[in-house]
């Protein structure tokens, strides 16, 4: 039904996967300028305003040095999304402390928006944007991965670490809010 | 504001919004969103929510690949590789060979112990039983009873064979104190330890594995 994503084209991952560990750093180059721009949206989805290409970075950084226990039973870039999804919560998770116990996704939410009502020029996407940002953190993540990386719900559980039907609630909760925040 | 009843065709509107479909496919949904109105509206939701957050940061792939750790070769590799994994095994190997050892060992210990208590004891434990021949001379015995059942009187008969020579204790051995017992019992008991040293030996050594008794006479020659 639904057709491989193309730029995730699965056996081209993993050809590319066996001809760096044979020592070709092109393979290398391939795989990072395939999968980049996704797990930049991806990050920028969950929040991260500052350092996106850092975090993109420390993610390729870590997959590829753990990359013998990359089993193959999901896609490179699902299995990439989970990595940088762990390192972002890392990532506040040391924020929050170094703030004292501040409420950080509430932070988050409102200059995240600030920050991205700047990009967005248009008043359609601007409201959308804020629809999103009302969700919650999760329903946020199973949504965005749905929609903007055509992701399946099987996927999407593997990155948030949840399940196949929770997933697929989640979205459509997310779907409804939404809408209601959109057209209501 | 509703949602649409067929919930295949919603379920694939994000695929489609994403042009992950297959052409076929494609062509359903597509078909089914010019009909219907909420499916439409879905539709212009997922196509608004790509848009707005369709703008990428730009990453700098040159600078990520230059801090990638570079491919190890297969025979260096710490973990993964050919050696460690071999290692591995021969380390599984070699404490299954030793726990088999172990329990070899343990096990022949076990029963060479048992051997050697077993023709001693094997007769401690059984109870005496009384032979229509013997006049029954009721004797204090308490071994083997449960507690609170040790001045229960029990009957030493003869039992028609030699006795083994045994030490008597193991076979009249009671777990009551002597306070417990009366004069008469006691004496009955000693007179029984006594017959028991005086009866003949059996001449063979082999164990017998019939429980042998105690023969204890009283008034008769």
């Amino acid at each position: 039904m639904a057709k491989d994503h193309e730029p995730t084209d699965d056996s081209t991952d993993l050809a590319l996967i066996a001809r760096w560990k044979a020592g070709d750093e092109r393979a290398a180059t391939s795989l990072v300028a395939r999968h980049a721009p996704a797990l930049a949206r991806f990050a920028v989805s969950l929040g991260q305003r500052a350092d996106v290409d850092e975090v993109v970075q420390d993610t390729f950084v870590r997959a590829f040095g753990s990359m013998d226990s990359f089993r193959a039973d999901s896609s490179l870039r699902t299995w990439l999304f989970t990595i940088e999804r762990r390192l972002i919560l890392d990532r506040r998770r040391s924020e929050r402390r170094r703030r004292d116990d501040t409420s950080v996704d509430d932070v988050d939410a409102a200059t995240e928006f600030d920050a991205l009502d700047e990009i967005v020029a248009e008043e359609a996407e601007s409201r959308v944007r804020r629809a999103v940002d009302q969700l919650s953190r999760l329903q946020k993540e199973v949504f965005l991965l749905r929609v903007n990386e055509g992701l399946s719900y099987k996927e999407i559980a593997e990155v948030v670490g949840s399940t196949e039907g929770a997933a697929r609630v989640h979205y459509h909760n997310a779907m409804r809010a939404v809408k209601e925040s959109l057209y209501v | 504001m509703f949602d649409c009843a067929n919930v295949e065709m919603r379920e694939l509107l994000a695929d489609l919004a994403a042009g992950t479909l297959d052409d076929a496919t494609r062509v359903r949904v597509e078909r089914h969103v010019a009909s219907c109105a909420e499916c439409a509206s879905e539709l212009e939701t997922l196509r608004l929510v790509r848009s707005a957050y369709a703008a990428t940061p730009t990453v700098d792939v040159r600078r990520i690949v230059a801090a990638l750790p570079k491919p190890v070769p297969f025979p260096q590799r710490a973990h993964g590789g050919g050696y460690p994994v071999k290692r591995w095994i021969d380390w599984r190997v070699a404490a299954a060979l030793t726990m088999i050892a172990v329990g070899g060992l343990s096990l022949a210990v076990a029963h060479r112990r048992s051997m050697e208590v077993l023709p001693r004891d094997s007769t401690a434990a059984v109870p005496s039983v009384d032979t229509p021949r013997a006049t029954p001379a009721k004797v204090a015995v308490a071994g083997g009873a449960p507690s609170g059942s040790h001045d229960t009187t029990r009957h030493v008969g003869q039992s028609g064979r030699p006795p083994e020579k045994s030490p008597p204790k193991a076979q009249l051995a009671f777990a009551g104190g002597m306070d417990d017992m009366d004069d008469a019992s006691i004496k009955a008991l000693l007179g029984a330890l006594e017959e028991m040293d005086r009866a003949p030996v059996a001449p063979s050594e082999e164990p017998d594995p019939t429980p042998v008794l105690p023969v204890i006479k009283t008034g008769q020659p």
